[in-house]
C-alpha cells in the first residue's frame, strides 16, 4: 500500500470543489433572503437602501472566503508525488471552509432579512444589525482559519514519496 | 410647488446615479481586490508562502467591507436631520 496512490488527487479536487460550492450556496442563500427584506424596505424608504445592503456585502465576503481557500488548495495539487495524506487534508480543509460558509451565509440571510425589515421602523436597529452580522460572518472566518491550518500541515508533508 | 417637485426629482436622479456608481465600484472591488491581493502578495510580499497570502486576501476583503459600512453610514449622516424633520412634520400632520 503506497502512500501516494494515483487516486489521491481525487480528494484534493473534492476539497477544492466543496470549498467553493458550499460557501457559494451559503452566500447565495444569504443574498437572496436579505434581498427579500431589502426589496420590501425599498418600496417604503428608498434612502435607506445603501445601509440595508450590508447583509448582501457580507454574504459576498463569505463567497470570497470560499474562493480564497479553493485557490489556496488548488495551488498545491500535483499529478505526481501527491500523497493520500495531503489529499485527505485538503478535503478536510475544503469541507471545513465550505460547511462553515454555508452556516454563516444562512445566518446572515435570516438576520439580514429580519433586521432590514425592522430598520424601516426603528433606526437604532442598525448598530445591532451590524453587530449580529459580524458575529455571523466570523463563523465563516473560523472555518477559513481551520482550513489554512490544515493546508499548512499538508504543505509540510510534501516529500513523502 | 411644481418647481420644487422638478428640483426634487433632479436631485433624486443625480443621487441615484452616484449611489449606483458607488455600488458598482464596491461590487467590482469586492471581486477583484481579494484575489489580486492573494496572487500579488504571494509573489512579491511573502516569497511564495501561500498561507500568508491567503491571510492578506482575507484582510483585504474585510477592509473593503469596512469601507462599505463606513461609506454607507457617512452617506446617511447629512440626510439624517432631513428625515427626522420630515417624520416630525408627518406626525404633526397626522395629529
Amino acid at each position: 500500500m503506497s502512500s501516494c496512490p494515483p487516486y489521491a488527487p481525487f480528494f484534493g479536487f473534492a476539497g477544492v470543489a466543496s470549498a467553493m460550492i458550499l460557501s457559494t450556496v451559503g452566500a447565495a442563500f444569504g443574498t437572496a433572503k436579505a434581498g427579500i427584506g431589502i426589496a420590501g424596505l425599498g418600496s417604503f424608504r428608498p434612502e435607506l437602501i445603501m445601509k440595508s445592503l450590508i447583509p448582501v456585502v457580507m454574504s459576498g465576503i463569505i463567497a470570497v472566503y470560499g474562493l480564497v481557500v479553493s485557490v489556496l488548495i488548488a495551488g498545491d495539487l500535483r499529478p505526481e508525488g501527491y500523497s493520500l495524506f495531503a489529499g485527505f487534508t485538503h478535503l478536510g480543509a475544503g469541507l471545513a471552509c465550505g460547511m462553515t460558509g454555508l452556516a454563516a451565509g444562512y445566518a446572515i440571510g435570516i438576520v439580514g432579512d429580519s433586521c432590514v425589515r425592522a430598520y424601516v421602523q426603528e433606526t437604532k436597529v442598525f448598530v445591532s444589525m451590524v453587530l449580529i452580522l459580524i458575529f455571523a460572518e466570523v463563523l465563516g472566518l473560523y472555518g477559513l482559519i481551520v482550513a489554512l491550518i490544515m493546508n499548512t500541515s499538508a504543505i509540510a508533508s510534501k516529500d513523502i514519496c | 410647488m411644481s418647481e420644487q417637485v422638478v428640483i426634487g426629482k433632479a436631485t433624486e436622479a443625480t443621487a441615484a446615479r452616484s449611489v449606483l456608481f458607488k455600488l458598482v465600484m464596491f461590487s467590482l472591488s469586492l471581486g477583484i481586490v481579494p484575489i489580486s491581493s492573494y496572487f500579488a502578495s504571494e509573489e512579491y510580499l511573502w516569497n511564495g508562502n501561500s498561507t500568508y497570502a491567503a491571510i492578506t486576501a482575507v484582510v483585504s476583503a474585510n477592509v473593503v467591507l469596512v469601507a462599505y459600512i463606513i461609506s454607507s453610514v457617512l452617506e446617511d449622516r447629512p440626510m439624517a436631520p432631513d428625515t427626522s424633520a420630515k417624520t416630525l412634520l408627518e406626525s404633526k400632520k397626522q395629529q
